[in-house]
């Protein structure tokens, strides 16, 4: 196993190149000297308070600057940590400490966590004092994070109604940074856009290779999204030079006409993944920025980001109506299984297994979903991704899901998991979820509910109330955005939900 | 501005998937959860092809279009 001293590298900058920035978001700017010291404050603090532990540490927040010290204080005291977005509720979050059996919360927003769970909140004004204090203080490198031990965890949507921890080890981490710094040809001192939220690992994307290359992380925000306006002019004065996203926030970016090479002349990189990307974004994209590579990747949380790359040129564009998402990194093997576990042949369709170090250990504390879903393949851990695909001499198609995980604009979610919170709701008797598609791609959720009695007049009250009950329980972009009542679902002989007929039936109406 | 109004609240309805627009046009959209950023990309498309009113993703502000009503009283504006 290779050790590319991720953390002792990034750490270098702050000699190197101290006044560089590493991190800007708004106003607000962090340089390559600031993140070391207040990661050294912060991780000398977590080791005093919790000495011989390795807890997971949960931190809070949005795109602050906080965020990254406090992931690299967490590694370099010897936890992993739990990245949580603002997006995500706070019962959520319970169950996240529940399952982790983490002692420490880090919130850049104030959140503190009561209840029943024994756990201390930090909130900004506590971190402040813990830099100052500690100011100046090392920790030693032998407490750091090592090889198989877990530097990030991040939770993922569970069908059974709990989200399920990833575990990704430095091994996994420090594969995925040295293929993407390698094979996506990335340059030192570089700036990357950061679209996705923490607790997204496209986030993991940009944030590894940018440190380690001794880069400038370029954060925008929730609030810029919905004010595009804001975005674009974040973007203008920028400089980014290597871009991050899922393909629909590209797509979306493409609707104004001055996106383009004008807008963002030092682009010289697109970096794809999350979800399918569309030919035509593709395209469009090249037109716009005729100087720009655009490479698309395809991986699961569990295999670390993404394990398979291609550049999308316009040759590929033409030859390709659906396009490829590319070639296996070279420490890892991509096999196509098929249903009686053999390996498919070039060119047919079956299941896509991940072997090798990109590999996640498992799910935190869940080994009985591990074990369905991880297996050993000649000694290395193989994941099998229920993501259907083929192999054209070493190059990877996708074909869709085999089960009911759906992405959503980039987000991965399990229609289980929305379907077990709904008929937890009181005002609701049964419910089923639906992925509508448009032009080939889920562009939202219809929720079919048998109402329990109510003394709502109208049914978009009821909606209401329900969205608020399943907002306590679930990331906004979980939760359906049209509701339709009916006084019953129709069943299969077998006594299952009869989701193709349903399908049918509210296409042909809405 | 009836006909107008009601154009735009068929555009709502359909980009919305969601009958709501017509029943309670001061509904906040976004706020409830009727429609996202993506959302947003489709209805400004609609708007184009049927009303022939070019709105760049970049003149959009959650705040300004709000509602059903602000959004008709924008692209009043606008036409």
């Amino acid at each position: 196993m290779m050790n590319l001293k991720l953390i002792e590298t990034i750490d270098k900058w702050a000699v190197e190149n101290p006044d560089k920035k590493a991190f800007v978001w708004r106003e607000q700017q962090l340089t390559y000297r600031q993140l070391k010291e207040r990661s050294d404050a912060l991780a000398c603090w977590i080791t005093n308070e919790y000495p011989n532990d390795d807890s997971p540490i949960l931190v809070h927040g949005h795109m602050q600057p906080e965020m990254i010290i406090c992931f690299l204080a967490a590694v370099k005291a010897g936890h992993a940590y739990i990245p949580v977005d603002i997006s995500i509720p706070e019962d959520r979050i319970h169950r996240m400490i529940e399952g982790s059996g983490a002692k420490l919360f880090i919130s850049q927003e104030a959140l503190t966590i009561n209840g029943t769970d024994k756990i201390r909140s930090i909130n900004p004004f506590d971190l402040n004092k813990i830099f100052e204090t500690y100011k100046g203080q090392k920790p030693q490198s032998e407490e750091a994070v090592q090889g198989e031990d877990n530097y990030y965890i991040i939770y993922t949507s569970g069908s059974t109604g709990n989200p399920k921890g990833v575990q990704i080890t430095k091994n996994c981490l420090e594969s995925f940074v040295n293929w993407a710094v390698n094979d996506f040809g990335l340059q030192q001192g570089q700036v990357f856009l950061n679209q996705a939220p923490f607790s997204f690992d496209l986030s993991v994307m940009d944030l590894y290779p940018c440190l380690y290359t001794g880069g400038t992380l370029w954060a925008i925000d929730k609030a810029m999204i919905a004010k595009p306006k804001e975005l674009f002019a974040s973007f203008a004065q920028s400089n980014i030079e290597v871009w991050t996203s899922t393909p629909s926030f590209a797509e979306m970016c493409l609707m104004a006409p001055d996106f383009s090479s004008d807008m963002l002349p030092s682009l010289k990189k697109f970096l794809f993944c999350g979800e399918v990307l569309p030919n035509n974004v593709a395209k469009q994209l090249l037109e716009r920025f005729p100087e720009a590579e655009i490479i698309n990747s395809y991986g699961p949380t569990e295999a670390t980001v993404a394990v398979t790359s291609i550049t999308i040129d316009k040759d590929i564009i033409e030859k390709y109506d659906s396009l490829p998402v590319g070639y296996c990194k070279s420490d890892c093997q991509i096999l196509i299984m098929k249903e009686d576990g053999t390996i498919a042949a070039d060119g047919e369709k079956g299941e896509i297994v991940i072997v090798g170090p990109s590999v996640s250990k498992g799910y935190l504390s869940a080994p009985e979903l591990t074990e369905k879903a991880f297996m050993t393949v000649n000694g290395e851990r193989a994941y099998r991704t229920k993501d259907a695909g083929i192999l054209e001499d070493g190059l990877l198609f996708c074909h869709g899901r085999m089960d009911n995980q759906i992405k959503l604009h980039g987000y991965r979610m399990e229609i289980e998991e929305i379907e077990h919170h709904l008929r937890s709701s009181s005002y609701v008797n049964a419910g089923v979820v639906l992925p509508i598609k448009r032009n080939d791609a889920y562009d939202y959720l219809l929720a079919i509910v048998v109402p329990n009695e109510h003394s709502f007049e109208k049914e978009f009250q009821l909606t209401s109330a329900i969205k608020k009950e399943l907002a306590a329980e679930l990331p906004a972009y979980m939760i359906p955005r049209k509701f339709v009542y009916q006084s019953s679902i129709p069943m299969t002989a077998n006594g299952k939900v009869d989701r193709k007929a349903l399908l049918k039936e509210v296409t042909m109406t809405v | 501005m009836a006909d107008f109004k009601e154009q735009v609240l068929d555009i709502l309805e359909e980009v919305c998937e969601n009958d709501i627009v017509k029943e309670n046009p001061d509904v906040k959209i976004f706020e409830e959860g009727i429609l996202d950023s993506f959302g947003t990309v489709n209805l400004l498309v609609e708007i184009e092809d049927k009303l022939g009113i070019p709105v760049s993703i970049s003149e959009f502000d959650r705040e300004e279009w709000a509602t059903p009503n602000l959004i008709i009283n924008k692209l009043a504006e606008m036409k």
